[in-house]
């Protein structure tokens, strides 16, 4: 798992529970928390630090890793600002992932693993997302999607209605939006 | 704690969350350096990539079209562009425009749909317009946005405005533009200086794998072309007349072919030089082709497709012979009538050197049906076929039958005896009296060869054409001089005379040019111990005019010997009449054609008369050749011709007989 993902999960905790919940959570794993954004470290780094907050937190990790989704993605707009121009919505910004947000990072983090996302046919006022990957983090990508619409400041359900750790063969989102698309992006400043 | 302490500490606190603070911001300065490294490092990484997987394709490629694919679409995967398009010059090496080459890398987006129609219906001009100014500076170039541009053609291609921005770049080979490779997207793109560095780089690779192609292209057109005529050689004539009969036996049709072989080109090429020869070559070929082209079919433009279609091709096998291969014969007489279309082609003279060139042609003809197993043995029988048609007379045109191949063995056979007649001792001279036309004195003779072969007297005429193009004529020539030479000795010896006995010796062309032969007829003198003087060495206009100043200085040589020199059979080659004025002759001899008509054609009688006062005006004596008649006499001795032989004096005798007339020593010259 690259390190920019721990330094993500670094911040969430810090600015929601505080610097010193963060080294609690370390110490319970047993980990010393020295990460820069361009490593990679071992993926069960991240689910010891995951499943101590769960612990702490009297939640489960596939909770936390959805919390953790949807506050990092904000900060993610902003460290890389450049895949979130020229966009005004979720609903145009997910269909990008695989070909040019992941596509950047591959070329940056050859090692990184990335999912894959398909996309399917659904009714008009619904996106349907198809999670692939090795790792099983679909908790995280629904996290991420929320975070997304939170970037654009947009009401969305996202409901979950086919999941590998619940047994189907794939991970299946239908992202349901509710209010139209802002006229303008959050980001553009004033 | 004491205050100051608290304070201390307060403040050492302050200053490590700064410093917390400041490496923190260090931290993440670097990630952002790091990132913008590797990013930097993946975009050259995967130019280099570009380049050495476009420079392998290029390398290994079998054709221009699969490098230009394969660009297009890498060009496209690497930019993330949605339409590339390739232009290509269809006629390498000729310079010509540029067409599209059909190769897109998105040929279904129907968003694209007008600019394929537009690019694959146009042909690319410099002038104007996008991607011609590409031509006109041969560099890449870049546009913004295509709806944004002021030329409207620029417009067009946008789709409304769909497709905005634009890049190109041209392939060079030299000085052309050989091919264009064009890209658009649809989305506004700043120019990107560092892409279009790299497609400067592409272009050079592609431009090798052009350049590679058109040499190849060259060497095999030169391996299978004739270099004179551009017309395909024996080689790859071979190999058509193989795939032809091949498919016709298949198809169960037939197919012909012709073989032509030009009449005079031995006396063209010997009397006015090679480069004259060339120049007929050429201009035979030329004639031949357009006499074809309603058979031939449109070649393809498709350098690679072989014309296996076409219902003609011609092929110059080497020197004077030219073949063309008739495809779907329908009717036995089809190559009879394109044998007399290429004879009445060359009917018409020739200009070469400002000179009127007469020739024709010589055909033979085989068929396909019935039964032949190889082109070769076609050809070969088409050879024949000619080579009747040549010994027929000129222009002759003769279809292959099976007796062909008997007298084709027989020539062998004369070929193979002709070869062991030297050693076998089986030429022998006659002698033909020379008189002088006013009291019938021998003057002297002229000795002519013959072959006793198995017991019968072969006639010249029969073995000397080809002993000559066996190369024979040279040794053969060399013995008649120093047999001449002896007979000339023996005589002299016999028959003292106040002017000694002269004999002219036949010296062919061949034999003259041999860089030796000055010193061969010095030797072949000093071997009989002969006066120079009693030998006249009788030479052909063809042999002094292939290389006028080496024949001068050959004869100047033999005139400083000391040996008499004539050329004969005057009037029927070509003669240079510009050149005879510095030839040290004593004679000319009158060619038996003129004499033999002196008494029923005016005109032959004028024209011995020129050759008369031509001789008189160069200081030379005349010798008239073939006198059969009284009257020939009586006119001959009007022009005041001094000398004469011919059947009306003397046969050509043996050498006893002519001894035995030596001792009888005069001849009546009315008898
Ligand atoms: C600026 C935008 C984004 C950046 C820079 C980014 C970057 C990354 C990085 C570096 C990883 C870690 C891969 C590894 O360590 O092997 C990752 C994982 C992941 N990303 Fe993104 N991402 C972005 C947006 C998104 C969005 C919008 C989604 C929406 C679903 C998403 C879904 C995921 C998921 C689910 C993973 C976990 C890995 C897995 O499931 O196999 N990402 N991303």
């Amino acid at each position: 798992m690259m390190g920019v993902v721990f330094n993500l999960l670094e911040a969430a905790v810090c600015r929601t529970y505080g610097e010193a919940q963060w080294y609690e959570l370390l110490d319970k794993a047993g980990l010393d928390g020295a990460y820069t954004a361009i490593g990679n470290y071992p993926d069960t780094d991240a689910f010891r630090i995951v499943n101590a907050a769960a612990e702490t937190l009297q939640l489960t990790p596939g909770e936390v890793l959805r919390w953790f989704g949807r506050e990092s993605m904000t900060m993610l707009a902003e460290r890389y600002r450049i895949f979130f121009d020229g966009h005004s919505s979720a609903r145009t910004l997910l269909p990008t992932i695989n070909r040019v947000i992941h596509a950047e990072v591959r070329k940056l983090y050859p090692n990184a693993l990335l999912p894959d996302f398909s996309f399917e046919d659904a009714p008009a006022d619904t996106l349907r997302m198809v999670y692939h990957s090795s790792r099983s983090l679909c908790d995280l990508a629904q996290g991420f999607i929320e975070g997304t619409a939170l970037v654009f400041k947009e009401q969305i359900t996202v409901e979950h209605p086919h999941c590998k750790l619940r047994g189907d063969h794939q991970c299946r989102f239908d992202i349901r939006f509710r209010e139209l698309v802002p006229t303008k992006s959050p980001l553009a400043k004033d | 704690m004491p205050p100051d302490a608290n304070d201390s500490t307060v403040a050492q606190l302050a200053l490590l969350s700064r410093r917390l603070e400041r490496e923190h911001r260090a931290r993440l300065a670097a990630e952002v350096l790091a990132e913008r490294g590797l990013r930097e490092l993946y975009q050259t990484q995967q130019e280099l990539r570009l380049l050495v997987s476009i420079a392998d394709t290029a390398n290994q490629a079998s054709s221009i079209t699969e490098v230009l694919r394969f660009a297009v679409t890498s060009i496209c995967n690497h930019t993330g562009w949605e339409v590339g398009h390739a232009y290509l010059n269809h006629h390498l090496p000729a310079a010509s425009p540029l067409r599209s080459a059909r190769i897109w890398n998105d040929s279904i987006n129907p968003l694209f749909a007008e600019l394929r129609d537009l690019t694959e219906q146009r042909s690319l001009v410099a002038s104007n317009g996008w991607p011609g100014r590409v031509l006109a500076t041969r560099q890449p170039a870049w546009i913004r946005d295509l709806a944004a541009e002021p030329d409207a053609e620029c417009r067009k291609l946008s789709a409304a405005g769909q497709i905005r921005a634009a890049f190109a770049f041209p392939v060079t080979v030299g000085d052309d533009v050989v091919a264009l490779l064009e890209f658009y997207c649809t989305r506004v793109r700043d120019e990107d200086h560092s892409l279009l560095l790299l497609l400067s780089q592409v272009g050079i690779q592609l431009s090798r794998a052009v350049e590679r192609k058109i040499s190849q292209d060259r060497l095999l057109y030169d391996a299978t072309h004739d270099a004179l005529t551009g017309l395909p050689n024996r080689k790859s004539f071979r190999q058509l007349l193989a795939q032809t009969l091949l498919e016709a036996q298949q198809r169960n049709t037939q197919c012909a072919v012709l073989f032509i072989d030009l009449d005079h080109f031995k006396l063209v090429n010997d009397s006015m030089g090679h480069h004259a020869g060339d120049q007929l070559i050429v201009q035979v070929a030329c004639r031949i082709r357009s006499s074809l082209q309603p058979l031939e079919l449109p070649t393809s433009p498709d350098q690679s497709a072989q014309p296996f279609c076409a219902a003609a091709l011609v092929a110059r096998l080497g020197g004077d012979e030219f073949t063309i291969l008739l495809d779907n014969v329908i009717t036995e007489s089809a190559p009879l009538q394109v044998a007399e279309q290429i004879q009445e082609a060359l009917k018409q003279p020739f200009q070469i050197n400002g000179q009127d060139v007469f020739t024709g042609a010589s055909i033979g003809i085989t068929l396909s049906a019935p039964g032949y197993y190889s082109g070769d043995e076609i050809l070969r029988d088409a050879d024949l076929a000619m080579y009747q048609a040549k010994s027929r007379g000129k222009s002759r045109c003769i279809v292959f039958d099976r007796s062909m191949r008997d007298q084709a063995a027989r020539r062998l056979t004369i070929e193979n005896d002709l070869r062991r007649a030297l050693t076998k001792q089986e030429f022998l001279l006659n002698y033909q009296p020379i008189v002088a036309l006013d009291n019938g004195e021998i003057i002297g003779f002229e000795a002519l060869i013959r072959w006793r072969r198995a017991g019968d007297i072969v006639p010249p005429s029969d073995f000397i054409p080809i002993a000559d193009e066996m190369g024979l004529i040279v040794p053969i020539g060399h013995w008649v001089l120093e047999e001449a030479c002896r007979t000339l000795r023996d005589w002299q010896n016999q028959f003292p005379r106040e002017k000694p006995i002269t004999i002219g010796v036949n010296v062919s062309p061949r034999q003259f040019r041999q860089p030796n032969f000055v010193a061969q007829v010095r030797q072949a003198l000093a071997n009989a111990r002969v006066e120079p003087s009693a030998l006249t060495l009788e030479i052909t206009e063809g042999a002094t005019m292939g290389n006028p100043e080496q024949a001068i200085a050959t004869l100047l040589e033999l005139r400083n010997l000391g040996v008499k020199l004539s050329i004969d059979d005057f009037g029927t080659g070509y003669s240079s009449l510009s050149y005879l004025h510095r030839f040290p002759l004593h004679a000319l001899k009158i060619d038996r054609s003129f004499i033999a008509r002196i008494d029923g054609s005016f005109q032959s009688f004028q024209v011995v008369n020129s050759i008369m006062s031509l001789a008189n005006n160069l200081g030379i004596g005349v010798v008239a050749e073939g006198i059969e008649t009284t009257g020939q006499v009586e006119h001959l001795r009007s022009l005041l011709c001094r000398f004469g032989q011919g059947f009306h004096f003397s046969k050509p005798l043996s050498r006893a007989d002519a001894h035995q007339l030596l001792a009888q020593s005069l001849l009546c010259v009315t008898r």
